[in-house]
């Protein structure tokens, strides 16, 4: 078989040098566009977020007195950092910070997935299943945070009842150290779980059913196809909610801040209610800037590591 | 009212992709001019450039003899019939019809009037209240035509607006089509990669490949003589033989694998070209319909083939078969799975039904010399005289 | 599913059903505990064994929230902040959207990721240069206070949500607009607009989401009562020493009530701005 282009003399559709065309006016149009509808949003953004989060960076770096009439700077020092990274507290918050979204983000993602997967099958009243798992996501955290304070109330709490009937004596739940931590992840998990099962079952439900057929007639078992089929091809949905989890669970304020208020002790203090109470309790706004800013730094860090593990889906989207 | 003239026209993409090289071409007032080609040869964005959704790289594009390089789609009066018809889907049918007239501040006693009489001409009246959703694949198409010449645009632009519609109404609208636009009279230009669409739509077809025009003609003249070996296997269908073939003595014969084929002298006339080639290899091309059974008694050159398949019609049997002939492929003229599936000397044959023949059999072929084509196997150019 | 014939209600007793069950209960009894002790007398709240069927039903709670605790005046707070923020959100989100999603702009894509590590970002990071600001500007103890930040940490996502909406809707719409004669605003607005109205939905209620139960920002830049959101007044109920679990339930009811709604109406949008590639708790 012999291939023949016609016309040799004529050149093909390859890459070629751009000769001098005109330049392409219509792109330029829609673009200037762009930027002009864009514009608002944008500067807007940066206003309120990157001056301030270089004005942090700064402020971690001097020496930051309150007075009555504000606050003044002074010098570039070290001194905030080199204070924080030798502070046991600090050290401590990170420990906890770091537990705790390892092992929220695990237990969200197990339960909520397994949740997903028993609704997938639900046949009759799946609508209203959805609506209320989207319930504890919508829930002003504080008004959680509420309701689980009174759940665990050592005095008059329904927990302590419960284990008083079955004879385990009275838990101060929130008052000792090792509960407080568990009780609050118990709170963040019953808020949370909920949405990683819708965006699981979304996943699920939008996954190509031939593949199940395809997989049946392999003669693949139940639990070979979710771990070989199901799971594969929501890596990417999994992967992006666990990303969104990760970096949101490390900001952890609000649960602490009205359950525990950072106690009993430190053991619940997370590096945001630590940078909190350094800024707005000990006026010490150089020293919550160099919390603030390690903790921007870790979290910065994880986008940016999620980000290059993730590529692929995000790039995807641009094209 | 309108002429469209493309002279020496360019687009060059800023990452460098030659899409439109040098193209020049002239549309009559009210003529239907089709651009066929293959997926990638700059039919679409040598459209798009007249309707000013793209930028010409150098070159002059007039409508109705005013340069319109630099003037914006709206200002050139054209109208566009888009692939996946672009109806704004929350629009009612009239809604959709009446936009661009609404946009021209027309009264709205007119607007509806003028609706209603482009409604009637493609048969919508009773679902201008609909939305797109609740139609048809054939009701999107006529309101996406009826968008269009609503506003008695000066030219009519399409991009393969059929493509999108099943087989059966795809010949249906066709026809339909062509009605409207003789009706309205409008210089238009039609984009489809569809060699038969082109053929039955078009007064004249312009054949591209790689951003290059190959040939402009009518149908009739781009089959029976194809400029060059692109447009041959290109046009028709199924499409047309090409084997390589060995010059005899003066042009006045050709070798075909085994098979030597004596040309008739008014061949060799038509084609004296040939003369230069003897001893040379060229490509032949027969066309299906060209290779008919041959008769008992016949005198004329004879093609012999091993025939693997016959496919029957009714109307006609297509025969494929097998010669010891090398066989051509014109690159790009066919989606690669086509070309990977051709076996090295298959040819097909359209006979008479009821032609005695089955897979396995040995048939001959009788020539219809006067539709053989030579081609020269470097640049593709046809060789006639 | 194997379908093995059952009879009555037995067929109705499977691993599923069952499995759905246990969810329901798993989320349904804090909310079920949160509603019922809601309706308890302030007495009958601090009893033990805990009351697990309030009596008598009281509505004095409800009461007591609004004239003891000043709720109505937190729950206007909120709703002044989050549809002010929501409202800026969507008209901000909705153009850039558009342009980062449609309009061939060089370096959209570093912009994006910006913008998604932005919605990322630890709030704490930025709050005390935003206080430093706003004491600057004379602006704490204000709505700005709240709807300027609220807005500004919400527009990145709302930007990604459209941006994904606008991807979707093929590009000869807009072609067809300017062959039409369409003005690029009149073409957002008649041609593009109509179509990302569920973009819009899913943006808005996330949106609200975020800017009614928003708690660090609200804490920290509004400490007279008359500026407070629900969520800091919520928290602030009481004294150190006394909890009012009775009030806070009540107007905890309240302040998840409109949300409810809201979500349980547009939940289909929630659950595909949930999926549409961005995803945000």
């Amino acid at each position: 078989m012999t291939t023949i282009s016609s016309a040799a003399e004529q050149p093909t559709a390859a890459v070629v040098a751009p000769p001098a065309g005109r330049p392409d006016v219509n792109r330029k149009k829609l673009a200037r566009l762009g930027w002009l509808f864009s514009a608002p949003a944008l500067i807007f953004v940066a206003a309120v977020t990157i001056f301030p989060i270089l004005y942090s960076i700064v402020m971690s770096l001097r020496n930051v007195q309150v007075s009555g009439g504000g606050i003044k700077m002074t010098g570039i020092t070290g001194a905030n950092y080199s204070a924080v990274i030798h502070s046991s507290v600090w050290r401590y918050a990170l420990g906890f910070t770091i537990l705790y979204t390892v092992v929220t983000v695990l237990v969200e993602l197990v339960l909520g997935t397994v949740i997903a997967l028993v609704l997938e099958r639900l046949t009759a009243g799946r609508g209203w299943m959805m609506a209320l798992l989207l319930i504890p996501w919508s829930m002003i955290t504080v008004i959680n945070a509420e309701v689980w304070a009174y759940i665990y109330q050592p005095t008059y709490g329904v927990l302590q009842a419960i284990f008083q009937a079955v004879g385990l004596g009275h838990p101060d739940v929130l008052g000792t150290p090792t509960p407080a931590i568990i009780g609050m992840m118990v709170a963040d998990i019953w808020k949370t779980t909920p949405f990683v099962a819708i965006i699981v079952l979304a996943g699920l439900v939008m996954l190509p059913g031939d593949v199940y057929e395809a997989a049946e007639i392999d003669g693949a078992s139940g639990w070979y196809t979710f771990w070989h089929v199901t799971l594969p091809l929501l890596r990417p949905t999994l992967a992006l909610a666990v990303m969104f989890r990760v970096l949101q669970a490390f900001g952890l304020f609000d649960l602490p801040f009205v359950l525990t208020n950072g106690g009993p002790g430190t053991s619940t203090t997370s590096l945001a209610v630590l940078g909190y109470q350094a800024m707005f309790k000990n006026l010490d706004f150089g020293g919550g800037a160099a919390v603030a800013s390690t903790t921007a730094l870790l979290v910065l860090i994880g986008c940016l590591i999620s980000l290059r593990t993730f590529r692929v889906q995000v790039g995807k989207e641009n094209t | 009212m309108a002429t469209v003239s493309m002279d020496q026209v360019n687009k060059v993409y800023p990452n460098g992709f030659h899409a439109v090289h040098d193209l020049s071409l002239e549309v009559a007032d009210g003529e239907f001019m089709v651009l066929v080609g293959p997926s990638g040869c700059g039919k679409t964005t040598a459209l798009r450039m007249v309707a000013g959704l793209e930028d010409i790289s150098s070159g002059i594009m007039r409508i109705g003899g005013r340069e319109v390089n630099d003037l914006s789609p709206k200002e050139r009066d054209i109208a566009m019939v888009f692939q996946n018809y672009a109806l704004y889907p929350h629009m009612t049918v009239a809604e959709n019809i009446g936009f661009a007239l609404k946009l021209r501040k027309l009264p709205k006693d007119k607007l509806d009037a003028k609706v209603k009489e482009t409604a009637e001409i493609l048969g919508l009246t009773e679902w201008l209240n609909r939305k797109p959703g609740q139609l048809s694949g054939g009701q999107r198409q006529r309101v996406a035509m009826g968008r269009a010449i609503v506003r008695e645009p000066s030219v009519f632009l399409m991009d393969e607006p059929l493509s999108n519609l099943d087989a059966k109404l795809r010949v249906q609208m066709r026809a339909e089509v062509s009605r409207i636009q003789r009706r309205i009279g409008v210089a238009t230009v039609y984009v489809t990669h569809d060699q038969i669409e082109a053929m039955t739509m078009g007064d004249r077809v312009a054949v591209m490949r790689a951003g290059v025009l190959q040939q402009c003609d009518n149908p009739q003249v781009l089959y029976d003589r194809p400029d060059n070996i692109f447009v041959a296997a290109f046009i028709g269908s199924p499409a047309m033989n090409l084997y390589e073939g060995t010059v005899g003595d003066g042009g006045r014969s050709v070798r075909l694998g085994s098979q030597q084929i004596d040309l008739p002298g008014a061949v060799t006339v038509a084609h004296s070209g040939l003369a230069s080639y003897a001893g040379k290899t060229v490509v032949v091309g027969l066309r299906p319909e060209h290779l008919p059974a041959a008769q008992a008694g016949l005198t004329g050159p004879v093609l012999t083939g091993d025939v693997d398949l016959v496919e029957a019609l009714g109307s006609e049997l297509v025969i494929h078969f097998t010669i010891d002939a090398k066989r051509v492929v014109a690159e790009g003229a066919h989606a690669a799975d086509a070309e990977a599936a051709t076996i090295s000397g298959e040819g097909v044959a359209r006979v008479d039904p009821r032609t005695p023949a089955k897979a396995g059999d040995r048939l001959n072929f009788a020539i219809d010399t006067d539709g053989i084509q030579f081609f020269d196997p470097d640049s593709g150019a046809a060789i006639w005289t | 599913m194997r379908n093995r014939k059952r009879t009555g209600w037995h067929r109705f007793i499977n691993g599923v059903n069952i499995s759905t069950f246990l969810v329901a209960l798993f989320i349904g009894l804090p909310l079920y505990w949160l509603i019922a002790s809601s309706f308890k007398t302030p007495v009958n709240i601090g009893v033990d064994p805990p009351q697990y069927f309030p009596d008598p039903l009281s509505l004095s709670n409800y009461k007591s929230a609004f004239v003891d605790y000043d709720f109505g005046i937190y729950f206007r707070n909120s709703l002044i902040v989050t549809l002010i923020a929501t409202a800026l959100v969507l008209f901000l989100g909705t153009l850039a959207g558009y342009a980062l999603g449609r309009l061939p702009m060089r370096g959209k894509f570093p912009m994006l990721v910006a913008l998604l590590m932005i919605s990322v970002f630890p709030e704490i990071a930025l709050i005390a240069p935003l206080y430093i600001l706003l004491e600057h500007l004379h602006w704490l103890d204000s709505f700005q206070a709240l709807i300027i930040p609220d807005t500004a940490f919400n527009v990145p996502f709302a930007i990604w949500i459209l941006r994904n909406y606008m991807l979707g809707i093929p590009k000869e719409m807009e072609e067809t607009g300017r062959i039409d004669g369409a003005s690029p605003l009149r073409t957002v607005w008649s041609i593009i607009l109509p179509q990302a109205l569920p973009g819009i939905f899913t943006a808005g209620i996330f949106c609200f989401t975020a800017c009614w139960t928003e708690f660090l920002m609200a804490l920290t830049f509004n400490s007279s009562n008359n500026f407070r959101t629900i969520p800091v007044g919520v928290s602030l109920f009481g004294t150190i020493d006394i909890t009012p679990f009775a009030q806070i339930f009540a107007a905890a009811v309240i302040a998840t009530v409109p949300i409810g709604i809201l979500v349980f109406i547009f939940r289909k949008f929630v659950i595909s701005g949930l999926t549409s590639g961005a995803v945000k708790g």
